[in-house]
């Protein structure tokens, strides 16, 4: 049979060490800023003025209409074009704030229209303005419903950072190119990467469901 | 140099975009296929089938595309074949599709009331017919839409099909802006072929999702 | 009805929804301290009557004034500051899920009025023991009965202080066991002078506890009296079919 050499591999555990520790910066920064950013135009697509909601609604149709390797491409070639030239990190972390930020716009904007008008209406009786009322009463429930969606997201972004390794940001799948390159061992250091990313994706899961617990769902 | 012109640029485009239309649809189609496969054998309840089912999807869905197009890439060349990167990308991208397609198609399947299982059962009739005359024509009614959905992820999903070397509409972008030094112009041209693509298939799952909450 | 020391005054109000003319041509005075439950068939208009006084909805026709300033719609600063001295209660309670009962309370006069924490906190604790439910300062709203859901809605209610407390059937979502709870503490805020209006099916206690019955039918206000006319000698038809249709 073919010989297949896996030592080989992770005997350059370090390389993947460091990989793994840049995957999971891109991703935690682009988390936190990419949920910020989709709170923000949920609010604008939901309550926010006619042109406000429709430049939110602009920017998530076309995020999500577009392959994150095309938006990571464009913001990393093609705006020097422009005179914006970034480093490969600052790059990859803004491509992915920018996808996740759309994503997640939707995914708020679900939670916040299934808000019982109710709410609302108590909150106005008691003199609460529109904006305390979504910071106070409304918000956190609504995180709250679309939480499971939110972590999936979350996820997804994750695994979708592997890409960033083609613009020779040092994440994982960039080490696992760098150690096959080496050792020609493409197919072992390949199954040890997507290995190691499939305990990222469960170990990122188990994460944010405490996150979610400890902050959103968080009582007594 | 030569100067290129928009049109250049967008016409080598276009031609490109041939081989993602058709990529996007040998995956979705093969996938749709083997993930139908999948989800009969989850249904019968086959001994060992749902978890491993099961173990398929979560492998598929927690790991990223990108390895996934190259461990097929690099997996299939071990056996001394010669893969083509087109061959690598369609199986991989097939095998995408099924693990995602058997799970949404999955959860349409739950959606249907236990009742009409019963129904079925006792009125003697054989599983494949309790699937395709009472189970499968109303799980289809809610499967339309997230599965036209899931179209654009597999479109979106052939660009990662460039890294590989298969030469789609990324690669092609790729490729003209090293010749044309015109970053900018390309890749929003193709962003834009991506966008004609995806936005209508888009625009039409969810006027599908809104007919059918009407109906129900 | 005299006007000299209304606190309430209601003039020519209409409301349509649409093709629908939900109130056509109300008027009412109300004096401080007043209680006055609002009777009649639904559709007659009552809820909308009610949510015309605190903005929640915007009549088409004719003014409202409270406390001398003008219910505009269009000036939501004017608005918020006229929610301070109208208080309402909703039908299905409208708790915070997310908030603890004291939470519940304090967060309006945190934001509106920025009191001081702990000043809130005792509040809120005071307002608990008025109606009733003292110990229950960190339970959430899914841990609570029904009965127990809305006299916190009337301690939230009552942390603005307000002068008129306007309730809009609230304990028609109640199971019957549970709405003496709630009737009590609003019987207990009646006899402290509190001003109120009430969208009510209790008849027993609209006869008990309030000064002055209105009954509603069609849009238009077509009888009101002290209860012991309205209930006693209901002088139209359609009030007497509305109270002999109630199976008292």
């Amino acid at each position: 049979m073919i010989a297949l050499d896996f030592l080989a591999v992770v005997e350059q555990w370090p390389l993947l060490a460091k990989g793994v520790a840049v995957t999971v910066t891109l991703t935690a920064i682009a988390a936190v800023l990419g949920v910020g950013l989709g709170v923000t135009c949920a609010w604008a697509r939901a309550y926010g003025s006619r042109w406000a909601s429709a430049i939110a609604s602009t920017y998530v149709e076309i995020i999500r209409n577009t392959p994150f390797i095309v938006q990571l491409f464009f913001i990393f070639f093609g705006l020097p074009s422009l005179g914006i030239k970034l480093s490969p990190e600052l790059a990859s972390v803004i491509a992915m704030v920018i996808n996740l930020g759309a994503y997640s716009t939707e995914i708020v904007r679900a939670g916040l229209e299934a808000t019982p008008k109710g709410q609302w209406e108590a909150a106005a009786a008691l003199g609460l303005s529109r904006a305390q009322t979504f910071r106070d009463v409304v918000l956190i429930p609504a995180l709250q419903k679309v939480w499971p969606a939110m972590v999936s997201q979350i996820i997804i972004v994750m695994l979708g950072s592997a890409v960033c390794g083609q613009i020779s940001t040092e994440e994982l799948s960039y080490a696992a190119n760098l150690i096959q390159s080496r050792n020609f061992r493409a197919f072992e250091a390949f199954i040890i990467a997507t290995l190691i990313y499939l305990a990222l994706s469960m170990a990122l899961r188990q994460l944010l469901n405490w996150l979610g617990g400890r902050f959103l769902f968080g009582r007594r | 140099m030569v100067d290129f012109s928009v049109w250049d640029v967008v016409r080598n485009l276009l031609l490109a975009a041939r081989w993602t239309v058709a990529l996007s649809l040998i995956a979705f189609v093969g996938g749709g296929l083997v993930g139908l496969i999948l989800l009969c054998v989850r249904i019968a309840k086959l001994p060992g089938a749902e978890r491993l089912v099961g173990a398929y999807v979560q492998i598929f869905q927690g790991t990223p595309l990108l390895m996934q197009l190259f461990l097929a890439y690099f997996g299939l060349a071990l056996f001394g074949w010669n893969i083509s990167a087109w061959t690598a990308a369609s199986v991989a991208l097939t095998l995408y599709a099924s693990a995602f397609l058997t799970e949404i198609w999955r959860g349409c399947v739950a959606a249907i009331p236990r009742g009409q299982w019963e129904a079925a059962q006792s009125l003697g009739l054989p599983f494949r017919d309790q699937l395709r005359d009472i189970i499968f024509p109303q799980a289809l009614k809610i499967a339309v839409p997230p599965t036209v959905g899931f179209l654009v992820q597999v479109i979106k999903g052939t660009a990662l099909a460039s890294v590989i070397g298969f030469v789609e509409l990324t690669k092609a972008g790729t490729m003209i802006t090293n010749a044309t030094f015109r970053p900018f112009i390309v890749f929003s041209c193709v962003a834009l072929m991506y966008f004609a693509l995806c936005f209508p298939i888009s625009a039409w799952a969810r006027a599908l999702e809104r007919k059918l909450n009407v109906h129900r | 009805m005299s006007t000299a020391n209304s606190f309430i005054e209601i003039v020519g109000v209409r409301k349509s929804f649409g093709d629908n003319e939900v109130l056509k041509g109300i008027d009412l005075s109300i004096a401080k301290g007043e209680v006055i439950a609002l009777i009649g068939k639904s559709g007659s208009g009552k809820s909308t009557l009610l949510r015309c006084i605190n903005g929640l909805e915007t009549h088409n026709a004719g003014t409202i004034h409270v406390d001398g300033k003008e219910v505009r719609a269009n000036d939501a600063a004017a608005i918020r500051d006229l929610r301070q001295s109208v208080g309402m209660i909703f039908q299905n309670f409208n708790l915070f899920p997310h908030l603890t009962a004291a939470k519940n309370i304090m967060l309006a006069p945190m934001r509106v009025k920025k009191t001081a924490p702990q000043v809130l906190e005792a509040q809120a604790k005071k307002l608990l023991e008025r109606v009733g439910l003292g110990e229950k300062f960190d339970a959430y709203p899914d841990q609570l009965s029904g009965g127990q859901q809305q006299r916190i809605a009337i301690a939230r209610a009552l942390a603005m202080a307000p002068q008129v407390l306007l309730c809009d059937e609230i304990t028609s979502a109640l199971d019957p066991e549970l709405v003496g709870e709630v009737l009590r503490v609003v019987e207990s805020l009646a006899k402290d002078g509190m001003t109120l209006l009430m969208v009510t099916h209790e008849m027993a206690f609209a006869k008990r506890v309030a000064n002055r019955v209105i009954f509603m039918h069609a849009g238009r206000i077509h009888e009101h009296g002290t209860p012991a006319e309205i209930f006693g000698s209901p002088r139209t038809p359609e009030l007497q079919q509305f109270l002999s249709g109630l199976g008292d």
